[in-house]
């Protein structure tokens, strides 16, 4: 018997047998379109949650103060070895940096002359536009001139500016927090939110202004964007040595984009893996499905089995007859499932492109392959015991 | 027929298909017990969540400098405000008659050296309340003095693990070591604990407010935490805080509170939607099942064609040949449960002997939902075939082999 052969008789024998050939696939497709969908929802999610990170470019290295990693908190609370604005300008001065952003966060009121509002204060410096991808909706962005003096500018954001002055133009007014007056010279574009923080509620001042107004002498955060022709290791040992001169010691903690963006990946895959091996209980109840029905099948067709061997065929060769049909039912199955799947989900992204959703093609192949192996698995025991029997045995059957 | 005779038959169809009986409880039971036994792993979780919360007590409020009009979005956690919390602030507050404790805390991470070693620590600065409110107890030595909040006085309470660091085995009480540019002595060793909510209390220090006030040279608290005499006065306890703070702050309001309920019920409400995806991932699984019991019952009802003739050519009805399908089904689905049931609590217990400070117990909706949904799954998928069955005509049906 053929290769050829072989597959028609297996075609014959699914379609002979069409209502339960159907249902096992069914039963099959159901568990491989849990795990399609739920790999796929996990990747979207994560590429989702990727780009959010990434929207800023991936050359950036994070300084905050003190030496514990403590979940990014090292910045928020006081230390006795600040990071200053002195620390962050000499930054600036290595070559292969592009430009730095001082960064001091918090919160305040800030009032026109006839409204006020409590919201985000980001204390920075000029650039700081560019290295957030914010654009400036009118005039401009905070000067990038002297950071230890610099003079008492402003710039709104967008839903900010709303609240304060309407409609009316906000540029050339003043604004004042905490006694202290600004002039407004910019307004930003809608960003919307990131990571809690509405963007669009938060006025941009000098950071050395916002030291002094809320009495720190270290800054949160320093990031540093640096030129495409250095790598992460290279510009983080640079900066090191840098504070590290200036310092006496390693009292600052250090983290690239790409360290942190890999550790972000790593969690986020595991989540999709997990969130697949969960759904793939319902793949190993699918398998039992195929060995239910093919040691039912062997039972029935006994008569035939004897025949086969009757004319001469090997306990071999039948043993491969039967994985073949196990593995071709599985195989339909999945594909019936993935395409149950991919289809309906494909319609969704294309009348809303930003629905997190991302059928891989690895994924495919996966299935495919933990199918065949599964349905492999399922059919050994009842191939196996086709080819025991007794053709004698076999053929006297009913 | 009576019930009972349902049963009799139904057990001899069973013994008949050994193999395809077991297989097909298999397949139910991996259903039942995957079901019960992620949901589990959810409520454990969110146990856990639950636990290190009642640990400090219900009843607590926290309070952070600075206010956000913003809706929706986080608290100001940076607490930086131009407008500072102090400690004089918290004095005033402690007139307030719903407060019984109340503990200002000024955080930050400072240097601390000993002889030639050295470690960069979060430092937080509190008075002796800090210590009951966040549930920490001392290993040895003293708390703070009762004066922290009006004098400095150069004493600091170490965590389990910074005096392991500094010191090793040798004797930690009584030494004089430097945190930033000044200098305390040791009074204190935290008793070794885990992490609490994010703060690894093993690697801290504790000094008094008014000292971290002049290492870290800044008046702003970072926090307060308060712990309210009686359950349920939270708000008139924010009302009143608000008023004294808005005197004290020309007028403004300026704070932002959270409540340790609204923060558990949060975490709670995410913790049980992770339970249910987790519930809902698992019951696929039965749903597959359910498919299965659908198929052998085809299966089943071809090949007893010959005896369904008879049954009904001795005046058995259409009804009676469907409920002998469908009580078979409903047996494998009541049996499979059962064995699903015990599997996952067999290794469920056997994780409580691994892990036994994680709590685990199959939540009681879930054990119910988990079989309910077999039973279910199983009536309606043997309907089906069950009916196709009943509307054999017995004459073909006999005359088939």
């Amino acid at each position: 018997m053929n290769f050829f052969d072989q597959i028609q008789w297996v075609f014959k024998v699914l379609w002979a047998y069409r209502l339960r050939s159907a249902l096992t696939v069914v039963g099959f497709a159901v568990g491989i379109a849990s795990v399609t969908l739920l790999t796929a929802l996990g990747e979207g999610m994560r590429q989702f949650i990727m780009e959010e990170f990434t929207q800023f470019g991936s050359r950036i290295v994070a300084i905050t103060p003190g030496k514990t990693e403590t979940y990014g908190l090292g910045g928020l609370l006081n230390t006795t070895r600040p990071l200053t604005l002195d620390d962050a300008e000499s930054l600036q001065r290595i070559t292969t940096v592009e430009f730095v952003v001082p960064v001091v966060f918090g919160s305040g009121q800030v009032k026109s002359e006839t409204r006020s509002r409590y919201v985000d204060i980001a204390g920075v410096a000029g650039r700081a536009d560019k290295a957030w991808k914010i654009n400036v909706a009118q005039g401009r962005f905070l000067p990038t001139d002297n950071w230890q003096q610099p003079r008492a500018f402003a710039v709104l954001g967008s839903q900010l500016k709303q609240e304060l002055f309407g409609h009316a133009s906000a540029l050339g007014q003043t604004v004042t927090i905490a006694q202290s007056r600004f002039v407004i010279v910019g307004v930003m574009e809608s960003k919307g939110e990131f990571l809690g923080t509405n963007l669009d509620e938060l006025i941009y001042i000098p950071a050395q202004k916002a030291l002094q107004l809320f009495n720190r002498s270290s800054l949160m955060e320093i990031d540093v964007f640096y030129k495409p022709q250095v790598s992460a290791e290279q510009i983080a040992a640079t900066i090191s040595k840098r504070l590290i001169d200036r310092h006496g010691m390693e009292d600052f903690t250090l983290v690239t984009q790409d360290a942190m963006l890999k550790s972000l990946d790593n969690i986020l895959s595991i989540v999709k893996w997990v969130a697949a091996g969960l759904s793939s209980i319902a793949l190993i109840v699918g398998g039992v499905g195929i060995l239910t029905v093919f040691s039912i099948s062997v039972a029935e067709r006994k008569q035939e089995i004897g025949l086969l061997q009757a004319l001469g065929m090997n306990g071999n060769q039948m043993q491969r007859l039967f994985l073949a049909e196990a593995i071709t039912l599985a195989l339909v199955g999945a594909l019936a499932g993935y395409v149950m799947v991919t289809m309906p989900l494909l319609l969704v992204t294309f009348w809303m492109p930003s629905f997190p959703f991302e059928a891989e093609f690895l994924v495919f192949v996966g299935a495919m392959i933990l199918s065949a192996i599964i349905g492999a698995l399922s059919g050994i025991q009842p191939a196996r015991q086709a080819a025991n029997l007794a053709p004698i045995e076999a053929l006297r059957d009913e | 027929m009576r019930l009972i005779d349902y049963f009799i038959y139904a057990l001899t169809v069973f013994v008949r298909h050994k193999m395809r009986t077991a297989l097909l409880l298999l397949a139910l039971s991996m259903g039942v017990a995957s079901v019960i036994i992620l949901t589990t792993i959810g409520e454990g979780a969110r146990h856990f969540i639950h636990q290190e919360f009642s640990a400090m007590g219900s009843d607590l409020l926290i309070i952070l400098p600075g206010k956000k009009e913003t809706q929706g979005g986080a608290p100001p956690i940076n607490g930086a405000s131009p407008r500072d919390l102090t400690i004089d602030d918290v004095n005033a507050l402690k007139t307030i008659n719903s407060i019984d404790q109340i503990a200002p805390i000024i955080a930050g991470t400072a240097l601390i050296r000993f002889g030639n070693k050295s470690r960069e620590v979060i430092t937080m600065g509190s008075t002796t309340p800090f210590f009951a409110l966040r549930n920490m107890r001392l290993g040895e030595g003293r708390l703070l003095p009762d004066n922290a909040d009006s004098h400095h006085s150069p004493v600091i309470i170490l965590g389990s693990k910074v005096k392991q660091e500094l010191f090793g085995a040798e004797n930690a009480l009584g030494e004089w070591l430097n945190v930033g540019d000044f200098r305390f002595r040791v009074i204190g060793v935290l008793e070794e604990r885990g992490e609490s909510l994010g703060l690894d209390l093993r690697d801290m220090a504790v000094i008094g407010v008014r000292s971290a006030e002049m290492v870290f040279d800044s008046p702003a608290l970072f926090r307060v935490i308060l712990k309210l005499k009686y359950a349920g006065s939270e708000h008139y306890t924010e009302q009143q805080v608000r008023s004294i703070i808005a005197s004290r702050h020309e007028g403004e309001d300026d704070v932002t509170f959270i409540s340790q309920d609204a923060m558990m019920s949060a975490f709670d409400n995410v913790m049980l939607m992770v339970t249910m995806v987790l519930g809902a991932i698992a019951a696929i699984s039965l749903i597959v099942a359910g498919v299965l019991i659908m198929n052998v019952t085809y299966i089943s009802v071809a090949q007893r064609k010959h005896e369904i003739g008879l049954l009904k050519a001795i005046g058995a009805t259409a009804k009676q040949v469907k409920t002998i399908f469908v009580i078979e089904a409903l047996i494998l689905a009541i049996i499979g449960s059962a064995f699903g049931l015990l599997g996952a609590i067999a290794l469920i217990e056997l994780a409580t002997t691994i892990w036994s400070n994680f709590y685990l117990a199959a939540p009681f909706w879930a054990i119910f939902a988990a079989c309910s949904t077999a039973l279910v799954v199983s009536l309606l998928f043997s309907l089906v075939p069950a009916k196709k069955a009943a509307q054999l005509d017995p004459i073909i049906a006999l005359r088939s082999k």
